[in-house]
């Protein structure tokens, strides 16, 4: 075995890419909008130029962000129905024993980690969490951007809970990336500093045998 | 030049006395001898005539009656045959004196050179009011008393405004109620140095007039009313978007919906009277004026001032209780699950 695995194609490393800088520029403009008694969030709306424009970057961002993730489910979509991508990000049985033998390695339960295939339950959770966030924010967006058409066919009430909901699970996201994303890319001491995978596409064989042991099994035996 | 006309010749007694800070009867005595004449006037060049009549008990029931005498006010008429004036008009008289009043009241005086009335005055329109206009001259009586003649003394100008203002919920309580709380025109525009509405930035900031009563608890209280308005327009998109520009230049300032925009200026009624722009059979006609094809259901997105509870917006209330749970439980999982990562890691070491 070579001394690196390739991990992700190029095409997976730009969407990367592309949503990290699509979810800093919404964040960016986002939650200073919905702390905008705040002040350190009014300097932010002052630096950017007003709140206008800062409402029509997020809404641009927004809706390249809404294109991308359709762009994204529907080539996954395509390419699971047609047979030619594996079913590697869906939750299995597995996963959820994975998390629970994980939960007793980590209070000394047992002393054998879980193994893991090629996506671990953690990097399912986050990436379903990023999808399932993705659908709310771009449902209640859409709701938020065009409420008189909405509330042709959606009781009124849908406008402000949509505002609500927006806010909220942005923050939420925006939570979840700076605490879990940020300690499983940078500050876990496995790969500290920086994760650079997901850039370069490479994995270190030795890392994959520590982290993803069931696929460094299985490309070891295909070879 | 200018053709002047004489005031006319006069004699009176003992006129020689400068004037003093201290009124002295014989000094109006005086000017009475000759100007508590009624038939006293001037016929001016303009074709209009003056009338030079003082009445002595008006004089005296007014708030400078026993305080002041007429030379300190009419300082230039020293000698008695009075020198002769240019003025051409009526009006150029009345302009040609206002400027008395600054010497005693120059805080006020120095107000009204921030007034939007003051514009027109400097450019030579000779319609835009003076001091006098508005409190009168030899009959001056405090302005606010009754509280209802301040409306009255705006309505000489601003008559369409000011009827429209005495049917308002406001006006009608000021003038049929006798009320002290309710605005009168100057609460808003204030008295000297009145506002402009159309100056830039006076849109913006009109929340702050309504906030200076409305957001006042004791008074609220007194009619039953909520002070929670401000902070449930403040918190929606209209008023994040209203205090947002605000801080920006004035020149940013776009179109975002303000008190006025739903209840109206001075023809704002009772949220629940009737012809009330904001009852729920008028509002959707008050969205569309912004929201051209708004329907029904457009208008009950905004929550009508009141905090969302399970009863007026149960959706809302859900999603708010949803992520009041859902974000610290993520959160704090996900925490605990790094804090045991990094306990487990010490431990094999």
């Amino acid at each position: 075995m070579k001394n690196y695995v390739t991990r992700f194609t190029l095409k997976q490393r730009i969407e990367h890419a592309s949503v990290m800088t699509l979810f800093l520029v919404l964040a960016l403009t986002g939650l200073p909008q919905k702390f905008f008694e705040a002040s350190w969030a009014q300097a932010i709306i002052g630096a950017l130029g007003g709140i206008d424009r800062v409402r029509w970057v997020h809404r641009a961002a927004g809706i390249l962000f809404t294109v991308f993730t359709f762009t994204h489910l529907g080539v996954i979509s395509a390419l699971v129905v047609t047979g030619r991508a594996a079913l590697s990000l869906v939750p299995t049985r597995q996963d959820f024993l994975d998390a629970i033998q994980q939960l007793e390695y980590y209070f000394g339960m047992t002393d054998a980690p879980a193994k893991f295939d090629k996506f671990d339950y953690k990097q399912k959770f986050e990436y379903w969490g990023l999808v399932l966030g993705a659908v709310i924010v771009i449902a209640t967006g859409l709701v938020l951007l065009f409420p008189i058409e909405a509330t042709r066919f959606l009781p009124g009430e849908i406008v402000p809970a949509s505002k609500l909901a927006h806010g909220n699970e942005g923050l939420m996201a925006f939570l979840v990336v700076i605490v879990w994303h940020i300690y499983n890319a940078h500050l876990n001491p496995d790969v500290f500093p920086f994760d650079p995978t997901i850039f370069t596409g490479k994995i270190s064989a030795k890392r994959l045998h520590h982290e993803h042991e069931l696929e460094y099994e299985r490309l070891k035996e295909n070879e | 030049m200018l053709s002047s006309f004489l005031l006319p010749l006069v004699v009176a007694v003992g006129l020689a006395a400068p004037a003093a800070p201290q009124p002295k009867s014989e000094d109006i005595e005086a000017c009475l001898a000759c100007h508590g004449d009624k038939s006293m006037s001037v016929t001016l060049p303009s074709g209009e005539t003056q009338s030079l009549y003082v009445d002595r008990a008006a004089f005296a029931r007014s708030v400078h009656g026993g305080k002041l005498g007429c030379t300190d006010c009419h300082t230039d008429l020293t000698e008695v045959p009075h020198a002769a004036k240019p003025f051409q008009t009526r009006r150029e008289f009345t302009i040609a004196y206002y400027e008395a009043c600054k010497r005693c009241h120059f805080a006020n005086y120095s107000k009204t050179l921030d007034s939007v009335h003051y514009p027109a005055i400097a450019r030579g329109d000779r319609m835009a009011p003076v001091c006098v206009d508005c409190h009168g001259a030899h009959n001056i009586s405090p302005p606010n008393q009754p509280r209802s003649k301040i409306s009255q003394t705006c309505a000489v100008c601003h008559q369409g405004v000011s009827a429209t203002y005495a049917k308002s919920v406001h006006g009608r309580a000021l003038i049929e109620e006798k009320n002290a709380d309710v605005p009168t025109c100057t609460d808003c525009h204030h008295a000297h140095d009145i506002g402009g509405p159309h100056a830039p930035g006076w849109r913006l900031k009109s929340p702050e007039l309504c906030a200076s009563c409305h957001a006042n608890a004791g008074m609220m209280k007194k009619y039953g009313l909520s002070t929670n308005v401000m902070q449930t327009y403040l918190a929606d998109f209209h008023g994040m978007t209203a205090s947002l520009q605000r801080q920006q230049s004035a020149e940013g300032a776009r179109v975002t919906a303000l008190c006025i925009d739903c209840h109206g200026v001075h023809n704002i009624t009772k949220v629940n009277a009737k012809n009330s722009s904001v009852i729920k059979a008028n509002i959707l006609k008050t969205c569309q004026r912004c929201h051209p094809g708004a329907t029904e259901n457009f208008s009950s997105a905004w929550l009508s001032h009141y905090e969302p509870t399970l009863k007026n917006a149960p959706m809302v209330y859900a999603v708010r209780i949803a992520y009041m749970i859902l974000i610290p439980f993520m959160i704090g999982g996900l925490v605990l699950q790094i804090l045991l990562h990094l306990w487990r890691v010490v431990v094999n070491r």
